[in-house]
């Protein structure tokens, strides 16, 4: 309990330290806003919650319907909430369409192999570039177009992982099924897709990343005045930077806490797995 | 009317065949073996112990000659789960407990809920691990996994047992102890058992038979019967004839490792 409390505690020191050092040495250097705002100047723009100068701009930017969702909260809030939503909706695309094509194809192993190197050269294209494309395809300030890049983007990671795992299967283990009589479907269900559960996840912690990443780099080619992405380019472009670098951070503690709760499902899902051994 | 456990006859093995690395692991393979018998095959690497044992399987098919298990087809005696089998690595699977790996095969031959948890207890017992039941694999030592594989295999009472090397990973004293247990488990089961070993002392210990084999091609070289007295125990060890028979074994691998090399 004593080692658990310490190893929570000493990041926590050293972010806390971090902190009043930077905002000591912006005070003491009295280093331009521009260039580094202070910590205590982004947290401030956390935690207004009346129209302030920001959010004011913000909303009287956007149309009628978004004023109205965004009403009452933190801009900065609302718009990490919209591009959230979009986040999860190409996440939840990309790798549900990214499993379905990895089952599939493992039934038959041939198409799968045949298919494996294509995935593996598009996964290493940057696809992020097409995000113009799809702001065009589904309209830019539809959120669609922001979860379709983040779908493709996802989408291989984690049918590519997926496809190994299942394929990577000891021998003697499928040796062992077959001395059962056992059907295809059986091996599939008793040992590939609990083969491939490690897999699957490491997958996934690479799309939660790429979930955010690919949202706010869509909203910067174009999208609705309340989106992240949007936000971030039009306070640069205005100097207001210590409201871009508070929005800058919530994405990343957004992207931080995704990554966290996959983390989460995995050691829910696999207590057996080798990662978790020493606990 | 009763069949043998195993009969092969005129068997014949060559992988890649009609290819320039084309290799005979078994050549004209006759060999009966009757229900309750304990065969050990023994030869050097790559005599095709192994191989014969996959073909008794039907993990492999055989490119000549009849197998036929408890008088079927191999296939058949596979499709009717005649025969459990233990690898050299125990293949427990990584995501099951102790209990759901011996359940395994329980599952798939769809067993009710209370047989599987009766029979899983009771194989549990049987190898001694019940205490260990909610365990992961990697929880347990080698010797240990090794013991789930047995209860594993046996849990749906095959009539025949197939292990290849099962202790061939172990060190001296946990063999020698987990030796003693399968000859309890074969008196207790009445199994068919059919060892792959490279230890000439287990194959003496636990046989009533040893099947001596050379390599390239893999072939059948003699048939030992080892009448030591049942049940054996660490009195057998020191018995002199357990010494002459174990003579015997070596003798026979030195001449069938001649026999190979002359070829």
């Amino acid at each position: 309990m004593k080692e658990r409390l310490q190893r929570i505690l000493a990041p926590l020191v050293v972010l806390i330290v971090l902190l009043l050092l930077w905002e000591g040495l912006v005070t003491l250097f009295d280093v331009q806003q521009f260039l580094l705002p202070k910590p205590s100047a982004i947290v401030s723009n956390l935690i207004t919650r009346d129209a302030s100068a920001t959010g004011e701009q913000l909303f009287r930017l956007g149309d009628g319907l978004v004023f109205y969702r965004g009403a009452g909260l933190n801009p900065i809030l609302a718009a990490a909430r919209f591009t959230l939503k979009e986040a999860l909706g190409g996440l939840a695309m990309g790798v549900t369409t990214g499993l379905l094509v990895a089952l599939a194809t493992a039934r038959w192993l041939a198409l799968s192999e045949a298919l494996l190197p294509f995935a593996i050269a598009v996964n290493s294209m940057p696809i992020i570039a097409f995000a113009p494309i799809m702001n065009n395809w589904f309209g830019i300030d539809n959120p669609f177009s922001k979860m379709a890049i983040v779908a493709l983007m996802v989408f291989f990671p984690i049918m590519i992982n997926t496809t190994r795992g299942l394929m990577l299967v000891d021998a003697n283990s499928l040796e062992l099924m077959r001395s059962y009589a056992a059907s295809e479907f059986e091996i599939l269900r008793r040992l590939r897709i609990p083969n491939a559960l490690p897999f699957i996840f490491s997958g996934l912690k690479v799309a939660a990343s790429l979930s955010m990443i690919g949202a706010i780099v869509g909203e910067y080619f174009g999208g609705p005045r309340i989106a992240l992405g949007v936000y971030i380019t039009q306070e640069a472009s205005m100097f207001r930077f210590s409201s871009a670098w508070a929005a800058i951070i919530i994405a990343c503690v957004i992207g931080i806490s995704l990554y966290l709760i996959i983390v989460l499902l995995e050691r829910l899902c696999m207590p057996w797995h080798s990662s978790f051994r020493s606990s | 009317m009763t069949h043998p456990a195993v009969s092969i006859q005129n068997t014949n093995m060559i992988f890649g065949q009609g290819t320039s690395n084309e290799v005979q692991a078994l050549k004209d393979i006759d060999l009966t073996i009757e229900p309750n018998e304990f065969i050990s095959l023994i030869g050097p690497s790559g005599c095709g112990k192994s191989t014969l044992l996959r073909v008794m399987a039907e993990l492999i098919s055989p490119t000549g000659g009849t197998v036929a298990i408890n008088g079927k087809s191999a296939h058949q005696a596979r499709l009717d789960r005649d025969y459990g089998m233990v690898f050299q690595a125990a293949t427990l699977y990584d995501w099951r407990t102790v209990a759901k790996n011996v359940q395994l095969p329980l599952e798939l031959m769809g067993y009710s809920t209370a047989k599987k948890r009766e029979r899983t207890r009771e194989m549990l017992e049987l190898v001694e691990l019940s205490d260990f039941a909610k365990h992961y694999p990697w929880q347990l030592s080698g010797g240990m996994q090794q013991r789930v594989a047995i209860a594993r295999a046996l849990a749906f009472e095959p009539s025949i047992l197939l292990m290849d090397e099962p202790f061939g990973a172990l060190d001296e004293m946990t063999r020698e102890r987990l030796n003693m247990e399968l000859l309890d488990i074969w008196r207790k089961t009445k199994t068919t058992v059919i060892f792959v070993t490279h230890s000439i002392t287990e194959a003496v210990f636990l046989s009533t038979r040893v099947i001596v084999m050379s390599a390239r091609p893999g072939q059948i070289t003699q048939d030992i019967c080892i009448d030591l007295k049942q049940p054996r125990g660490t009195e057998t060890r020191e018995d002199v004839s357990f010494f002459e028979l174990e003579k015997e074994v070596r003798d026979a691998l030195r001449a069938s490792e001649k026999m190979g090399a002359g070829h």
